[in-house]
């Protein structure tokens, strides 16, 4: 028997708000940034999720391709924490705002 | 010559635990990871009794294989569907069968024993529930690979063995020499590692599915020989990088830096032997192209002589050792390329015996002197630590070939066969390879145990407690007997396997028996007789010695310069080329690119700009209530 689609939306859609709140609530950098994950691989969830639905493989292979831009993302991502930290001592995203003009 | 298919049997009686053998050692690894710190000693306990479990239940699964007729000892447990799409399915499944039987066999027994050495040797480390983790989660990656029944079952055992390889050996990673070697080893194998991927997804393309019975039973209808060999050359290439064979065996001596029992256990009883393991498996494919066994064969007999060779040169301890495995992997590799894959696999056994005992011996050398590894500031070590010098010896005179040991019959069935099928390169070269084994065995035994102390250290040595002692002894126990499980080409363990991999290849020509004897047997003599007149009895200057020969022994000593001259070749273009794109390509090329147009935008934007706070989590409220307002726009408008 299948697992009907609302279990898996709605776990999805769990996971997506709990990513939001984390990335609203948080200041430290890392945390903003494991947030983002979570949301980003809510979506995935729900693409695969759907892809079964439709009993087609576009989700998945779109999930793929947001894995891919995912890890690319880590990558930059971090580095630039790293910049910021070996600058400033700190990765607290409040304490880092003087480029706004 | 591949004898006739095997019935796959349900996995039912004692097999149906097939699934705990792996899943044990898991356990452990999980229980030590994560409370390993509070559980003190206990941690290296756990560790040692969940392998030895996976050992008893090993026993009796292969009991009941054995009890089964010829034809039916295959029995495959499918565990659950791992990837399923479309029409490809891989599922986790495991396979017993005789070739596996052995094997598990062998890494969980040898396995158990070093657990409990590690206990010992171990004792004061600040990580020692994560050593025991580490260690665990080995055993189980490694059981994955042996007891896979498709091969991407295999290839996650192999990636995790390598990984596990790599924490070892990075175990100490306060020294940043042992990071950089865990690192070369990952890195080095992993370029075998990629080949290997390459010839699994040739295999996929060719037959639709990774599962050893479906591929093993379609090769010959499916492959033409170009075919096969290509395959095969790739699984050899995996083969290759693991095994530590010419050339990507760079990594093995450097492998050293972890701790002892490791050098053990992964880099001389099992996880270097997977390669070979690999290739047995494959056989059916590997029987298909004479040219990738020759190949194989080729790869194996130069290996033998160039481990052999840097063996007999090195000062550390280890270092012998490590290249005295190269070698002897060689010489399952060239057993395997002659078409004896029994006498192959009962090598690894009598291998994983022997070597391992030689490591452990010289962890306990190495304990007994406070961490002293280097040959020259031994010896006399034999009365202050008696039973280290006695099992080590056992050990030493197996890896040499001495009568009725189970080197002797491990590396004579290999000989016999090169010689009885008058394959003359590999029998002349293999007893040379012979000759260098019981040389290098044994210096290492007379630098280490016989003459004067070297050094402050030696004088103060002493015997390893018993928790390091007893598997020394069992392992010896192994290393003296083993060969009862192969007597001639027709002994035990080749009727076992037979099912899987066919006959071993007997010729009738070559040198008559009684004189092959005399010679294989004079050969290990001639060596140990060598090693003793010059090593331990007094009547040569060996550091003389040594300096006329320079700089043949300097050379040896450095691996040939294999490493600089990967180096020279490969690192530093690849550095230059790096340079050029860092420096050239993208400081000037892109970056001017990009600096032109942040110019240019930057000009558009000072108007702009004195919106922003400069509040990450406000930017990133906005781009969420924005989000949210088009969803509700796009949701009205349904």
């Amino acid at each position: 028997m299948r697992t009907p689609i609302a279990y898996f939306v709605m776990l999805s859609g769990i996971l997506f708000a709990l990513g939001t709140v984390g990335v609203l609530t948080r200041r430290n950098a890392l945390l903003i940034f494991m947030s983002i994950e979570l949301q980003l691989n809510a979506v995935n969830l729900a693409l695969v999720a759907f892809s079964r639905m439709h009993n087609q493989l576009t989700g998945q292979v779109l999930a793929f391709f947001s894995m891919v831009v995912a890890a690319a993302e880590v990558v930059v991502g971090l580095a630039i924490i790293v910049a910021i930290f070996r600058r400033r001592r700190t990765i607290d995203v409040d304490d880092a705002r003087e480029l706004r003009w | 010559m591949v004898a006739a298919e095997l019935v796959p049997q349900e996995a039912i009686g004692r097999a149906s635990l097939l699934w705990l053998i792996p899943a044990l050692p898991l356990l452990g690894a999980a229980i030590d990871l994560f409370v390993g710190r509070r559980l003190g000693r206990w941690a290296g306990w756990l560790a040692t009794a969940l392998v030895a479990a996976s050992f008893l239940i090993s026993i009796g699964v292969v009991t009941q294989l054995l009890d089964l007729p010829d034809e039916e000892r295959l029995v495959v447990q499918h565990l659950f569907d791992w990837i399923s799409v479309g029409d490809f399915r891989v599922g986790m499944d495991l396979r017993l069968d005789a070739v596996s039987a052995t094997m598990i066999l062998v890494v969980t027994g040898v396995g158990s024993l070093i657990h409990l050495y590690s206990i010992g040797y171990m004792r004061d480390d600040p990580r020692f529930g994560r050593y025991f983790a580490y260690l665990n989660l080995f055993v189980f990656f490694m059981l994955m690979l042996v007891l896979g029944a498709n091969y991407l079952v295999l290839y996650l055992g192999w990636e995790g063995v390598g990984a596990c390889s790599y924490l070892l050996i990075g175990f100490w990673f306060e020294e940043v020499a042992n990071t950089e070697a865990a690192k070369k080893a990952f890195i080095t194998t992993r370029i075998g590692d990629s080949l290997l991927l390459i010839g699994l997804a040739t295999i996929v393309f060719k037959f639709g599915t990774l599962d050893y019975g479906e591929v093993f039973t379609g090769a010959p209808a499916v492959l033409t020989e170009s075919a096969a060999t290509v395959i095969a050359l790739l699984l050899l290439a995996g083969a290759i990088g693991k095994s530590a064979q010419l050339p990507l065996h760079v990594w093995l001596p450097d492998a050293m830096a972890g701790p002892t029992p490791v050098s053990a256990l992964i880099h001389a009883a099992t996880m270097v032997t997977a390669g070979v393991y690999l290739v047995i498996r494959s056989v059916p494919i590997f029987e298909l192209s004479p040219v990738a066994l020759d190949v194989v064969a080729w790869v194996g007999i130069l290996t033998v002589l160039f481990g052999g060779i840097c063996a007999l040169a090195q000062w550390d301890i280890k270092r012998v050792l490590a290249y005295s495995t190269i070698s002897q992997l060689g010489f399952m590799f060239l057993a395997v390329g002659l078409g004896a894959y029994a006498p192959a696999l009962f090598f690894l056994v009598a291998h994983a015996f022997y070597k391992a005992l030689l490591f452990l011996g010289a962890g306990s050398v190495i304990h007994g002197m406070e961490g002293e590894q280097d040959l020259r500031r031994m010896g006399g070590l034999g009365r202050r630590m008696p039973w280290t010098a006695f099992t080590m010896g056992i050990g030493a005179l197996a890896l040499a070939g001495f009568p009725f040991l189970a080197g002797f019959f491990a590396k004579d069935i290999v000989l016999e066969i090169a010689n009885t099928n008058e394959r003359w390169g590999f029998y002349v070269f293999g007893s040379i390879g012979a000759l260098l084994s019981a040389l290098y065995v044994s210096r290492l035994w007379f630098l280490t145990f016989v003459g004067r102390p070297r050094s402050e250290a030696a004088e103060h040595a002493h015997e390893s407690e018993s928790l390091m002692v007893v598997p020394l002894a069992v392992l010896g126990v192994g290393a003296a007997l083993g060969g009862v499980l192969s007597l001639g080409p027709h002994g035990w363990i080749s009727r076992f396997v037979e099912p899987l991999v066919g006959l071993v290849p007997e010729g009738e020509e070559g040198i008559p028996g009684p004189a092959f004897l005399v010679i294989a047997v004079g050969i290990t003599f001639a060596g140990l007789l060598v090693a003793w007149w010059v090593y331990a009895s007094g009547r040569v200057d060996w550091h003389r010695l040594r300096e006329r020969l320079e700089p043949l022994p300097r050379a040896a000593l450095h691996g040939w310069y294999v490493d600089r001259a990967y180096d020279a070749v490969i690192v530093q273009p690849a550095k230059a080329l790096a340079g050029i794109t860092a420096n050239v390509v993208d400081a000037k090329g892109i970056d001017g690119l990009v600096n032109a147009i942040g110019g240019g935008t930057r000009r558009l934007a000072r108007s702009g700009r004195l919106l922003q706070t400069g509040f990450v989590r406000s930017y990133a409220l906005v781009v969420f209530a924005g989000a949210v307002a088009v969803l509700l726009y796009v949701g009205s408008r349904l």
